[in-house]
């Protein structure tokens, strides 16, 4: 699987700086369909594009604009929005590290994997086993485009996750939701205890992912038996890379999402 | 301000439901940018554009096609596809019970509350459900349809309340392996510092005190903008990565600062 980067930098911890790059960890879908065009059966490729000039537009061309009144933009090129916070767009600085134990999965928004670019294996791997062994979770900010991120750097199989924090600010207040009082008879109360005890099984997710698999693959099956595969025309290639940033992803993996079947 | 209802349902499992409602649990307020081309300033827009062609391509002429070998195409249909949507139900249907931390936290999605539907005679099933989970410390593995998709989740208890997090499939975990990453070895003295240097700088897990500075910043960098003041441009910082023969070294002195 090719992984695309999204980000490269350097993630530090006191003085030790590692060189990395930011991958992918999630890849939205489902038995993967892609869109073609009717006509040709071409692929289809998700491009900016200008309707004024009605052509595609490279990453090179595109520019921020925040949107003050209708249709008047105050433009910010990536350098200026780099210079937001200079200290935070090139390095992810570990501020201090956490027991994974408090650390309330409520915060959690989106995984990423954090792999070492060339130099930076020896400490890369020092931290991954360091952190495994210790259990702890790095907590850093950093800044991509015009988001700041509030982050933590955890080690998993041998690689270090960064995953996205939510501010606690964007968590609303979950009080007033369960009812404040009731009595529960203690029969009741064993009984429903002891049914959950009984159904307590290991945590494998693989058996869900394969069930939502099935009725698609017996499509495709069925559907191989009766009908020819279409053919895409030589040199249908697709051009440049998907999305640029952590946020144009982040849209993507969101989009997608929505897309699913 | 709570968050709004989302859907209703019963939670189900053995001969308990439990009537519930979701709860949207996160709002994110953020500066909302949009793309524009540098030459004409004009509005982007995103347009599926033909490989072959490179021309966008309308709606009524896409198609989807799933890849039996490299740019062969087995055409499948709306109608075909509809066909393996869930059909809608009004069940949370709760298959087991896990330990809590068993969970692999990069699994965890989206985050709703639940609240106890009126239907619930004084949210009776609710309490004893939320006392169970909680002095169990299990979570629930569920799985719905919503809006004509299988979720998959975790129902959880904390204090008196429930949350259900809906989770990731597992074949959309991209697997650590497939990143190929090499060995790097290191000395055990090195890794004993490491380890030392982490605990040094362990502290409480409070989320509260991380403000989101860099929003308010960028606001006074637009309204600068606005005003026609010039914006100075500050390089980003750079840091020199350690050296491999210099990580020993290097971990000292920062075991010697955090002491």
């Amino acid at each position: 699987m090719a992984v695309q980067g999204i980000w490269s930098g350097t993630i530090s911890f006191s003085l030790v700086a590692i060189p990395v790059r930011l991958v992918k960890a999630i890849e939205s879908g489902r038995v993967s369909f892609r869109l073609l065009h009717s006509k040709d059966y071409s692929p289809l490729a998700r491009r900016m594009f200008c309707p004024e000039e009605e052509t595609i537009v490279p990453a090179a061309e595109i520019i921020r604009g925040f949107e003050i009144s209708p249709d008047r933009f105050i433009l910010m090129t990536d350098e200026e929005l780099e210079s937001v916070s200079p200290e935070r767009s090139r390095t992810i600085e570990i501020m201090e590290f956490v027991d994974r134990e408090e650390m309330d999965p409520i915060y959690l928004d989106h995984p990423y994997y954090l792999v070492p670019a060339t130099g930076g294996e020896k400490a890369y791997r020092l931290l991954v086993e360091a952190m495994r062994r210790t259990n702890r979770a790095g907590l850093a900010k950093f800044v991509l485009a015009e988001r700041e991120y509030l982050v933590a750097v955890t080690s998993r199989n041998g690689v270090l996750v960064l995953t996205t924090l939510h501010y606690p600010e964007a968590l609303l207040p979950e009080e007033g939701f369960s009812p404040q009082k009731g009595k529960i008879p203690l029969e009741e109360q064993n009984q429903i205890k002891k049914s959950i005890a009984q159904r307590t099984k290991d945590f494998d997710p693989g058996k869900y992912a394969d069930k939502r698999r099935e009725k698609l693959i017996d499509l495709l099956a069925r559907k191989a038996k009766e009908k020819a595969t279409v053919e895409a025309p030589a040199g249908a290639e697709e051009e440049g890379e998907g999305p640029a940033d952590l946020v144009a992803a982040l849209e993507e993996s969101m989009r997608k999402l929505k897309e699913k079947p | 301000m709570a968050g709004a209802t989302i859907w209703k349902g019963d939670l189900h499992f053995g001969d308990t439901d439990v009537p519930v409602k979701l709860r949207a649990a996160v709002r994110e307020e953020r500066l909302q940018f949009h793309l524009l081309h540098r030459r004409d300033g004009a509005r982007l827009r995103q347009q599926m554009i033909c490989a072959y062609e490179k021309k966008p391509v309308p709606g009524e002429e896409q198609a989807k096609g799933f890849e039996v070998e490299e740019g062969k195409y087995l055409l499948v249909e709306p109608a075909e596809l509809e066909q393996t949507a869930p059909e809608s139900s009004r069940m949370i249907e709760v298959h087991e019970f896990v330990k809590s931390g068993e969970i692999d936290p990069l699994f965890f999605d989206r985050l709703y509350y639940l609240e106890p539907d009126l239907a619930d005679i004084k949210g009776r099933g609710f309490i004893a459900l939320a006392k169970a989970l909680k002095e169990l410390d299990v979570a629930g593995i569920c799985t719905w349809a919503m809006r004509k998709r299988s979720y998959f989740g975790a129902l959880q208890a904390h204090g008196k309340t429930l949350r259900l997090h809906t989770l990731r499939y597992a074949d959309e975990v991209i697997p650590a392996e497939s990143l190929g990453l090499q060995e790097a070895p290191f000395s055990e003295k090195e890794l004993k510092i490491g380890i030392e240097l982490i605990e040094k700088l362990t502290a409480p897990f409070e989320p509260g005190k991380f403000q989101n500075e860099h929003q308010e910043k960028l606001k006074e960098m637009i309204a600068k903008k606005a005003r026609g003041e010039k914006i100075s441009i500050l390089p980003p910082r750079r840091l020199k990565p350690t050296e491999p023969d210099q990580l020993l070294q290097v971990l000292e002195a920062s075991l010697k600062k955090a002491a």
